[in-house]
């Protein structure tokens, strides 16, 4: 015969609930799983759970020569690869003491600048889905294509480019893509000014995004965010502008800052700066039409591989090309940090190097990651629904926060 | 008072977001009907690898140097090789690509020695199983590996004649020079 059994609960634990966000969620942005407390609706705690897209990159550079782990950067913020890209060839030739060519930190930079429009618009559409407009996503996409056109007709590849090498670049621009580019440019700002138009005034938006997941400036620089979940809360910092790299100081272009600290400032924030990449964009495009008859890769046959007719003509390119195949360069003892821009934020990659021709140690440090401390902070008082437009806001690339 | 005009605000923002839909009914559509029509792709596209034709030979060239599985990343490429008579280099004998694993970085044809790698154009490859992705690069080669050969061994022996005449013609020269040499000790 069946017992009847009471179950006691202590009212406290009635009080708060515990409710798993993730790592299915749709609107977590991949494989994100937030713990979150909840009294009622509202947040108390915000716990993120980590490691669901762990692929040990940084020990895998451990393994690979310096070339070969040039596709794993890809794969790291697959939305912005191209930066990816630079920053870790950025951070080997600093090891390795090298200067590129103009040229070759012209076509940089403007590769720079269309990931992060690239990036800023997957951020737009899918942020702006996330909040109920679907119109502003198909859009965005739109324009993502022809990015990736871009990409695809210099490099091969449309979404995980590995285009950068260590010296130079794998193959050259040609007048066709400058002119592909330059058309994108021209219809681009159209597009960037429609979806203000969308979104700017856009009540429902407005009444998602305004004073929703607010930071102070002081508590956003403790918890070490950067980009523009950094500036929209009123302090400017970009790594552009303070601690220069590629062409960044010659271009005409300012930071994007916003005061309020909220979802608000920070689409704000990312809207002015997609103008602005736009600006560097269509500065760095003339630069490299300037420079058009120079020599993109850097005139090194122990770094970056030889022309191949060089190499069944000369004897000498022949050895160069078979040592660098073999076991790739040898990088000089040393420890370099470099740090760039990604759209995500400061990417840092710091590199020691014992003298092989593989990395003793590669540490990133990815803006998503450190970014996602912020999310408690900005989420405690508001309700679940407003996480959703948080995370948003936030932009986190899992594939970046796991690495 | 203030949800009426809560109401309005709403209504206008609403509409005015409607201008800017509507504004896309009287463009050109943006998407391609695939697959009734096909995208257009880049010539520099990157897809999975193919042994690509060399004209002097009328097949690939590849001397199964093993180069490219050395650099690949994700250990796609599986190649054995042998040396065939009357040849300088070898042959491969197997040439395996998992394309599953590829990740298209495109490092093996940088380093090929023989430029003998190329992108395959068929871009939209899918399947029901990780075995339709195993490619034997060597298949369409089969058929005419034999007259491949033949030709490899008639440029073999072509360049092997052409050293043999220019050794000759050097020692001649260098006879010549010497025989000229001792005639100027002599004078
Ligand atoms: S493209 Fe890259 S991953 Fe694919 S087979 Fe070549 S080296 Fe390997
Ligand atoms: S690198 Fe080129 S020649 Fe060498 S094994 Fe690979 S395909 Fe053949």
């Amino acid at each position: 015969m069946a017992t009847k059994r009471t179950i006691e609960m202590p009212v406290e634990s009635i009080e708060s609930m515990t409710l798993n966000m993730g790592p299915q969620h749709p609107s977590t942005h991949g494989v994100l799983r937030v713990v979150l407390h909840l009294d009622g609706e509202v947040v108390e705690r915000a716990i993120c759970h980590l490691g669901y897209l762990h692929r040990a990159k940084e020990k895998h550079a451990e393994h690979k020569t310096y070339h070969q782990f040039i596709p794993y950067t890809d794969r790291m913020d697959y939305l912005a690869p191209m930066s990816n890209n630079t920053g870790y060839v950025m951070a080997v030739e600093k090891a390795l003491g090298l200067e590129v060519t103009q040229r070759c930190v012209y076509l940089r930079t403007l590769l720079c600048e269309l990931a992060r429009i690239s990036g800023h618009l997957l951020w737009l559409g899918t942020g702006a889905l996330e909040l109920g407009a679907m119109t502003v996503f198909l859009w965005s996409f739109t324009q993502r294509e022809k990015i990736y056109d871009i990409f695809e007709w210099i490099c091969g590849a449309r979404f995980t480019v590995s285009y950068m090498r260590v010296g130079g670049m794998s193959r050259e621009d040609y007048p066709e893509w400058r002119r592909m580019v330059r058309e994108f440019l021209d219809q681009y700002m159209a597009a960037h000014r429609e979806f203000e138009t969308m979104l700017n005034g856009n009540e429902i938006f407005l009444s998602r995004v305004v004073d929703v997941g607010t930071i102070n400036g002081k508590d956003a620089l403790q918890l070490g965010l950067t980009g523009p979940a950094l500036r929209g809360s009123g302090i400017n910092y970009d790594a552009r502008k303070h601690t220069p790299y590629l062409a960044y100081e010659e271009f005409d272009w300012e930071v994007a800052v916003e005061d309020r600290g909220d979802c608000m400032a920070r689409y704000l924030v990312r809207m002015k700066e997609m103008e602005e990449s736009w600006k560097i964009a269509c500065q760095a495009l003339e630069a490299l039409e300037k420079t058009q008859n120079e020599r993109c890769n850097i005139d090194n046959p122990k770094i970056i591989f030889p022309p191949k007719e060089n190499v069944k003509r000369s004897m000498e390119d022949l050895i160069h090309h078979f040592l660098l195949a073999s076991e790739g360069f040898k990088v000089p003892p040393a420890e370099v940090y470099q740090a760039i821009e990604g759209p995500k934020g400061e990417l840092g990659f710091f590199l020691v190097s014992d003298g092989g021709p593989k990395a003793y140690r590669l540490g990133v440090r990815s803006p998503s990651f450190i970014n996602l401390q912020g999310l408690e902070k900005m989420s405690i008082g508001y309700t679940i629904s407003d996480v959703v437009a948080i995370i948003a806001s936030l932009d986190p690339v899992m594939g970046e926060v796991d690495r | 008072m203030e949800m009426i005009s809560d109401v309005y605000r709403g209504f206008r923002s609403l509409l005015k977001g409607m201008g800017v839909t509507i504004r896309h009914f009287f463009r050109k559509p943006v998407t391609v009907e695939y697959p009734r029509e096909r995208a257009v792709v880049s010539k520099v596209q990157r897809n999975a690898i193919v042994l690509i034709e060399k004209d002097d030979i009328g097949s690939h060239n590849c001397i199964a140097c093993l180069q490219c599985e050395k650099i690949c990343p994700s250990n796609c490429i599986s190649i054995t090789g042998s040396r065939k008579d009357g040849l300088a280099f070898k042959r491969p004998d197997t040439f395996d690509l998992n394309f599953a694993l590829c990740s298209e970085c495109g490092l093996c044809l940088d380093v090929c020695p023989t430029d003998t790698l190329g992108y395959s154009k068929q871009y939209d490859k899918a399947g029901y199983s990780r075995e339709d992705f195993f490619y034997d690069l060597l298949d369409q080669w089969k058929a005419t590996e034999e007259t491949a050969l033949g030709t490899l061994r008639e440029i073999e022996r072509k360049k092997k004649e052409e050293r043999e005449a220019r050794r000759k013609a050097d020692a001649e020269a260098k006879a010549k020079a010497k025989e000229n040499d001792d005639g100027d000790e002599k004078a």
